[in-house]
């Protein structure tokens, strides 16, 4: 059973197709890596995945429990509220602007949700948030605010505090492309970290070197479509798509 | 200084008049903006059509109007209010329309991430306004609610087309009766110590958030 399965995804914003059929499945542990230039639909995707945004056609299911699937019209259908709700908390969201809440402590940014959600005791989830503090290299944070915290920092506490809901798959949008290039390779060594851990990754990145390593496989999406998939090796070192050749020759001179 | 301490007891009393009509107002006006600025912008239509029409009336006329409608306005309708109970429903009706339309441009100010960030964790939308949008609102709507708060103890001198004592009517009376000016300078000293007791209030709370940016 694929941990989740997305079938002919569908999306449009009023009459700008976004999505044209876009279709995904990831095994338990797999790292897969969605690469793709701006405007191609794959923050998009990601966020279909995590119902930020509704899919007009298409099935997504995690964990063989389905969250939307086509109707007798073709279009999409979506599970009830409830039962979306649980099928959500399988999965961890990191942004690319972080999106910590900036008016509670590190700590508290990592304990609201267990307590509010999971009715965790505040003492168990201050030691979940302290354990995944040193995780990810912050403890002396602790009791620091956001934005007391470089670019960096913050993207690592963004990650613990998807981490203290403890999910089976995390979601990363292009997380390090707000940051200042000197801060990625901390957010990227945590990311490294959790996948070596076996944790469950899809990651819409613009670091190539990044889904070259770590990726078990590698997605390019342009213009709403998957236009070429497989190995990092296949997709990146010797890709067989033009368009993924102009990419990754542009992308790759910028460095 | 004998006709200043002979003064005091009927400008205390007018003082008590006001202050009165202040407190209550903020205690109503405040959760009533609060609720009205969120409906203002709720997925309802006809509740958010309301409210902006509520805002346009209560915004777009003068509260001295407002004053006279809900007493001799209401009593050509058959309705007779106290005075009193006049002065405070135009006074909470009023400035619930203010603070709402603070609110609302508060709440819109916080950043979509923010929803975003409380949906992936979980939160329903009633946690994720307590939790993690209220909050942050309260600290950046205090500089405007500071203006309004000041703004309505000046406006509460307004109560006396109604005829009720506050603390200017009170001063006024003394001027006509005793022709000299000594009152109204009394009278603006009690303003004064009032907004300026607002304005140290606001600015202790304003620190009070200072915690985080």
């Amino acid at each position: 059973m694929y941990i989740l399965q997305a079938l002919d995804i569908h999306k449009k914003f009023d009459s700008l197709k976004v999505l044209k059929g876009v279709s995904l499945q990831v095994e338990k542990g797999q790292v897969i890596a969605i690469i793709g230039p701006s405007g191609s639909g794959k923050s998009t995707f990601l966020r279909c995945l995590n119902h930020l945004e509704t899919i007009d056609q298409g099935e997504i299911a995690i964990e063989g429990e389905f969250m939307a699937r086509n109707g007798p019209d073709g279009f999409a259908i979506y599970s009830p509220e409830k039962e979306i709700d649980q099928i959500r908390r399988k999965m961890g969201m990191v942004f690319q602007n972080f999106n910590l809440f900036p008016h509670k402590s590190v700590l508290e940014n990592l304990m609201l949700a267990p307590m509010l959600v999971k009715q965790a005791d505040k003492a168990a989830a201050e030691d979940k948030a302290r354990q995944l503090l040193e995780k990810v290299g912050l403890s002396p944070k602790a009791n620091n605010y956001p934005f007391e915290l470089s670019g960096g920092q913050q993207q690592r506490v963004a990650i613990a505090r998807a981490l203290a809901m403890e999910p089976d798959i995390m979601c990363f949008d292009e997380p390090t492309s707000a940051l200042d290039p000197e801060l990625t390779g901390e957010v990227l060594q945590v990311m490294k970290d959790l996948a070596s851990e076996h944790m469950t990754m899809i990651v819409v990145t613009h670091e190539i070197g990044f889904a070259r390593e770590v990726a078990d496989r590698v997605i390019f999406m342009d213009e709403g479509l998957i236009v070429e998939e497989g190995t990092a090796e296949d997709v990146i070192v010797n890709p067989y798509h033009e368009r993924t050749r102009a990419f990754l020759s542009k992308v790759l001179m910028a460095r | 200084m004998d006709y200043i301490l002979m003064l005091l007891p009927s400008m205390l009393k007018g003082l008590t008049v006001t202050l009165k009509l202040f407190f209550l107002t903020l205690m109503l006006a405040l959760p009533l903006g609060i609720l009205m600025g969120m409906a203002r912008i709720s997925n309802f239509k006809p509740l958010k059509w309301f409210m902006e029409f509520y805002v346009w009336l209560f915004r777009g006329t003068p509260l001295l109007l407002q004053l006279l409608f809900m007493y001799f306005g209401l009593m050509t309708l058959g309705i007779l209010l106290e005075r009193e109970v006049a002065a405070y429903l135009a006074f909470v009706l009023n400035y619930s329309a203010y603070l709402a339309e603070i609110f609302r441009a508060g709440i819109q100010s916080i950043d979509r991430g923010q929803y975003e960030a409380a949906d992936v964790l979980g939160l329903n939308r009633f946690q994720t306004m307590k939790n993690i949008v209220m909050p942050q609102v309260f600290k950046r709507v205090l500089p405007p609610i500071g203006n309004e708060v000041i703004n309505l103890v000046k406006d509460t001198a307004l109560i006396y087309v109604l005829a009720i004592s506050e603390l200017s009517r009170v001063a006024r009376t003394h001027v006509m009766r005793d022709d000299t000016f000594v009152p109204f300078i009394i009278a603006a000293i009690f303003y004064l110590i009032m907004t300026g007791t607002v304005q140290q209030f606001f600015k202790w709370l304003e620190s009070r958030f200072d915690y985080y940016r």
